[in-house]
């Protein structure tokens, strides 16, 4: 067992980072990532004093990471343009918290879904050329995760962008004013209140559901008769085709699909721990992580006028209050309403 | 003499600065400054042989400790980072206007604002028979007969639109909730619009009233006999038979209290969470 995986060791070599290098004991190879995929875990050959040091060396690692990109546009930061009609920002990776009930000033009552923005940066940029000839595109990560349960060659481009390892990352096309540095922070103060957002996550999975739960086919009766027929689709189509159509609802999967709700309006933003308050609900469980991006709607557009252009830079900015608020919300410091 | 009263000042003064410096809450019998002889040097403070005088009549320690049902979380897999968002806004609500404490069987006056209400505000007087939901969106029920017609208004605790809670009658019942005064004699749920309120002592226990209520003849809108509901506040022996509560023990299910995955122990995070409300609203 040890002579195999130092075998598959000798053949990667020169993948190992240096950091792990130092930390392996001469004696035993590196098990600190899943080439070999049996059921052991990433410190099972390690001695104890060993697995204690990697935790707290990777903890350390991605503290240091996080505390370089904090000032992006002190180091190099690639030049900033303007915001012009028809330009496309970047969106955020931010996690579902959960929901709330909030007011407006004419004292009607709406809900809103919380979502934070852990831990986002943008990870790499592919040009026009690269990507798909027409778009930019810039690829974000959201949320920091383990780095040993993961392969050497998902840990490239983070280790390129000098970044923890992220648990979603995904694609936002851009227009080319607004590419940014990979390794830059963002922030939920990117999005401001009243404007409007599309937000796409996985639905949740449901499994396997028969087609009156899926497609809300109406079945059959309970009684009067019916054998052995009452959640069952019926026909599956007009009989002069002789065949069935491709396509047909029918039972299957139902859920755990990429779904994006569109135009919710963002009531609140907390710069302090980065929530943002999006009215309604959004697909997805609680703390799933989830795509946000400015609206593809051509009648809300216009509530993104001079919007943080290409993001919101903290040094820049500087301070913003903690709570932005929306100009109808009822914030809860002000008197009850008197409704005249 | 002047020498006299100017080395007094100046032993008042020591005095009085030394006094600051410890303590604000407690105020020392001050007599004893008189005393002192005008060629003494100021004597180092001593402090007063006790029993040290206190004047306030009730200390912190017997306030009554309210934590208001809706500050503890549910049993859910959700982000802390989310409740105390939520308790934020909740304190913040709470500074502004006053949310009692109040329980299931409180008579209460809710004062809330109305576009179409004449003075463009309306006054519901009622008996709590129901607080539910979590965080901000936190609701009670008030029942009332008004006109021989039943009337129940759920109101949303955090809603800018009520401008004053008041306490009329602050009690407990047997129960949680009293949804089952729906069923009981009207006599039960009829509360005086303009009743007096009943002054409330901020210390020892509410009162609980241990009445038994009368139902009407069944049927009911939920069957308030099955061991589910957990009543104790009615008067079961004059509307159902013994046979009949028998059989209503069918549906008992007395696994339940030994049931170790369905605990929830909120005592910790009470304490915790009633201490930070109590910080924050004091600031």
């Amino acid at each position: 067992m040890l002579a195999w995986s130092g075998r598959f060791l000798l053949q990667r070599g020169p993948g190992l980072i240096s950091l792990r290098a130092a930390a392996e004991s001469p004696a035993h190879s590196v098990f600190l990532y899943r080439t070999v995929k049996t059921t052991t875990w990433f410190d099972e050959h390690l001695t104890e004093d060993n697995q204690k040091f990697m935790r707290k060396s990777i903890a350390e690692e991605y503290r240091s990471q996080t505390a370089e990109k904090l000032n992006p546009l002190k180091d190099e930061p690639w030049p900033r343009h303007d915001w012009t009609e028809g330009s496309r920002r970047v969106g955020l990776v931010a996690v579902k918290l959960g929901m709330a009930p909030i007011w407006t000033k004419a004292g009607e009552k709406h809900v809103v879904t919380l979502l934070q923005v852990q831990d986002c940066h943008v990870i790499k940029h592919l040009s026009k050329e690269e990507f798909n000839g027409h778009t930019a595109a810039l690829l974000v990560g959201g949320k920091n995760v383990s780095p040993f349960y993961r392969s050497e060659e998902h840990m490239e481009m983070f280790r390129n962008a000098g970044v923890p390892p992220k648990q979603k990352v995904t694609t936002f096309k851009v227009s080319d004013n607004a590419i940014i540095k990979p390794g830059t922070p963002l922030y939920a103060a990117h999005f401001r209140p009243g404007q409007y957002v599309d937000i796409t996550a996985k639905s949740i999975g449901k499994g396997f559901q028969g087609v009156m739960k899926r497609y809300g086919f109406k079945g059959q009766p309970a009684t009067h008769g019916s054998t052995k027929t009452h959640r069952r689709p019926g026909a599956s189509g007009p009989g002069d085709a002789a065949k069935v159509f491709k396509g047909k609802k029918m039972p299957g999967m139902m859920g755990n699909i990429s779904i994006t709700a569109h135009g919710l309006k963002v009531w609140r933003v907390n710069t302090k721990y980065n929530v943002l308050y999006v009215n309604g609900s959004v697909p997805g469980h609680r703390n799933c992580v989830l795509k946000v991006r400015d609206t593809v709607l051509p009648n809300r557009k216009s509530s993104l006028h001079n919007p943080p252009f290409p993001t919101y830079f903290t040094e820049e900015e500087g301070d913003l209050e903690e709570d932005l608020y929306d100009e109808n919300l009822f914030v809860q410091t002000e008197p009850s309403l008197n409704l005249t | 003499m002047a020498v006299c009263g100017i080395k007094l000042n100046k032993v008042m003064f020591s005095l009085s600065l030394l006094r600051n410096l410890r303590l604000r809450n407690e105020r020392f019998v001050s007599t004893s400054l008189c005393r002192l002889s005008p060629e003494e040097e100021p004597p180092k403070f001593t402090p007063p042989s006790k029993p040290v005088i206190v004047d306030k009549t009730q200390t912190v320690a017997s306030l009554r400790k309210f934590l208001s049902p809706e500050f503890i979380p549910p049993r859910q897999r959700t982000d802390p980072i989310k409740f105390s968002m939520e308790r934020k806004d909740m304190i913040r609500r709470r500074k502004v206007v006053n949310l009692p404490e109040f329980y299931a069987g409180s008579i209460l006056a809710v004062t809330m604002a109305d576009p179409n209400a004449t003075g463009k505000v309306n006054r519901f007087v009622g008996i709590c028979i129901k607080r539910g939901g979590t965080g901000l969106g936190a609701t009670f029920i008030l029942r009332n007969i008004i006109d021989n017609q039943g009337v129940e208004i759920c109101y949303d605790l955090y809603s800018p639109r009520i401008q004053n809670i008041e306490v009329l009658k602050l009690e407990k019942r047997l129960d949680d909730s009293l949804l089952y005064l729906r069923d009981a004699l009207p006599d039960y749920s009829t509360v005086d619009p303009n009743i007096k309120p009943v002054p409330i002592s901020p210390t020892g226990e509410v009162p609980v009233n241990e009445i038994k209520v009368r139902m009407r003849p069944k049927p009911w809108s939920k069957r308030w006999e099955r061991p589910n509901f957990d009543i104790k506040g009615i008067r079961f022996d004059l509307s159902l038979s013994e046979e009949q509560m028998e059989h209503a023990q069918k549906w008992a299910q007395p696994w339940r209290e030994y049931d170790m995955l369905k605990e929830y122990d909120t005592s910790k995070l009470e304490e915790q969470i009633l201490s930070e409300v109590q910080l924050k609203m004091s600031k």
